[in-house]
């Protein structure tokens, strides 16, 4: 794997800004990766297939997960869990061994004990974040995820067609209501309206 | 026993990949897998191994018409998981769990469960129908017997599964708009406290529902029956009744929901406690008429009957009768329903 400046530098690009949340990501993922058993998924074919990234938050951090690991939605290789928690959590799939980590909340304060010269609280967070122990920086658990095989990465095993739109249904996203199989949103409404 | 071949000692097995999963039990502390399918032998894992019982080692048929316990339970899994039914993506000794994709009910057509079970080498068992389930709720378990399987039985097995699918599905349940109409004179008339209302409301509860009316009425037939019809227009989509379903002169809830207008009407149901409890229908909202046995006992029919009507299904009376097996509470000092055998009718 690349060295922490090389990847928070590759990670700033992508994402558009240099931020504390890249400093965040760039090291939960390199922590994420060494401790279920991955050099670098990110560039290497036989490490990707074996990884999967659940993010609980849609912040900046979770791009730079995604460029450090290589975890992409589009792969499926990477779960977006709305929790609002800034967390993640990689799983080894060949071996099963998983590691939670999370993000502390005191963190944003100790970011002043290791830049203080720095002015401005996001600048400090920052350097700070960069200079942080992994004790104080993060919460690392051991985990199991059962992952459901619709969940996996590789070619559409399951297909349905919604009984009211007719819209094909892929991954076992489909809901059985009042005997009939609908997509979600036929079967529990969808977060946009259609102007009349 | 398996269409494998050949056997290899255990003193010769050094460098062998294991065929599968070697089970290891621990009376009363441990019982999984100690080896894992795939697993290269050690010279140290051979004592191991030895004292889990294993002299001889089997190495796998590469038989094309032979399929591995593994490949075969996830065609199995496949096969069997309707909607809302999921299952992992890693069989562990040899055996696969469906799971709940979501909060619903659990649906299970037991004729062609049984019918698969009818073929050799495969199983699958599972909770019983009609059991409310949470999500990720382990539903069922199946696997191939063997540890290689004739590609022909196994087609046989997934094909009977599919044929009736889905053997197992998960309902959504519905939302429903749920009135209560709290009838008797005692407590209309303030002699008594009603505690109708907690008892719905905790049921209701437990499927994210909550009340969104309840009313205290005198054992008026009339004003039942006005108040009923009232719900029936204004959207309601469950309509709940308390009391009035005894055999006493005064208990007049039963009449008053057949003067609004339902039809069909099931009274007395084939469960106790509950007995005397009512199922009603106008169109297809259901009318439910609870008895006060609801009031002494944590746990009646109308615990078996409602996630059926919130899954958005319409019991009758053969489903009321079908609950007779099953259906007898046992009335333990220590209530631990659901995982007891009350209601448990298949």
């Amino acid at each position: 794997m690349d060295s922490f400046e090389i990847l928070l530098e590759g990670s700033a690009r992508e994402h558009g800004h240099l931020c504390p949340g890249q400093v965040v990501g760039v090291r939960m993922a390199m922590l994420g990766c060494e401790r279920i058993g991955l050099n670098d998924p990110r560039n290497s074919l036989e490490e990707i297939k074996k990884l999967i990234v659940y993010v609980e938050i849609d912040r900046c951090a979770t791009d730079a997960i995604s460029y450090v690991t290589g975890a992409k939605l589009g792969r499926r290789s990477l779960k977006f869990i709305d929790n609002g928690i800034m967390a993640a959590t990689f799983v080894n799939l060949e071996t099963d061994i998983a590691v939670r980590i999370a993000s502390t909340e005191t963190s944003r304060d100790l970011a002043a004990k290791y830049a203080p010269a720095i002015i401005g609280k996001g600048q400090q967070q920052l350097e700070g974040y960069k200079r942080m122990p992994e004790h104080e920086m993060f919460v690392i658990q051991s985990v199991k995820v059962d992952i459901p095989i619709h969940d996996m990465p590789g070619p559409t095993r399951f297909k349905a067609v919604c009984e009211q739109c007719r819209t094909v249904v892929r991954d076992k996203k489909e809901v059985f209501l009042n005997g009939r199989i609908l997509c979600r949103t036929c079967g529990l409404g969808g977060y946009y309206t259609v102007p009349e | 026993m398996n269409n494998i071949s050949p056997k290899i000692r255990i003193e010769d097995a050094v460098g062998l990949r294991l065929a599968h999963d070697i089970t290891e039990v621990r009376p009363g502390e441990y019982k999984g897998p100690s080896f894992r399918k795939g697993h290269k032998v050690r010279n140290e894992d051979l004592c191991h191994l030895m004292r889990l019982g294993k002299r001889h080692l089997y190495q796998l048929d590469t038989d094309q018409n032979k399929i591995h316990e593994d490949e075969a339970v996830l065609e199995l899994a496949a096969a069997l998981a309707g909607p809302g039914v999921t299952f992992g993506r890693t069989p562990h000794e040899g055996k696969l769990q469906l799971k709940a994709a979501y909060d619903g009910l659990l649906k299970v057509k037991c004729e062609p469960l049984i019918d698969f079970n009818m073929i050799p080498d495969v199983m699958c068992a599972s909770m019983h129908n009609n059991t409310p389930v949470k999500k990720d709720a382990c539903l069922a378990g199946t696997r191939a017997i063997p540890l290689v399987i004739d590609r022909a039985v196994l087609d046989s097995a997934v094909l009977t599964a599919r044929t009736h699918a889905p053997v197992f599905s998960v309902k959504l349940f519905n939302p429903l708009k749920s009135k209560l109409i709290i009838t008797g004179n005692e407590i209309y008339d303030g002699l008594i406290e009603d505690r109708f209302e907690s008892v719905v409301g905790d049921k209701l509860g437990a499927y994210g529902l909550t009340l969104s009316e309840s009313v205290i009425l005198p054992d008026d037939e009339a004003r039942i029956a006005k108040q009923i019809q009232t719900y029936l227009e204004d959207g309601t989509e469950l309509i709940i009744t308390t009391g009035g379903m005894s055999v006493d002169p005064d208990d007049v809830t039963r009449e008053s929901i057949r003067r609004a207008g339902a039809d069909p009407m099931f009274y007395s149901a084939a469960v106790l406690p509950g007995a005397m409890f009512l199922l009603a229908y106008k169109g297809n909202i259901p009318i439910v008429g609870m008895p006060a046995c609801g009031l002494f006992h944590p746990i009646t029919i109308f615990d078996l009957i409602l996630p059926r009507l919130l899954a958005g299904e319409k019991p009758d009376n053969r489903d009321l009768a079908r609950l007779a097996p099953g259906g007898l509470c046992l009335n333990c000092p220590t209530c631990h329903f659901p995982n007891c055998s009350f209601g448990k009718s298949g």
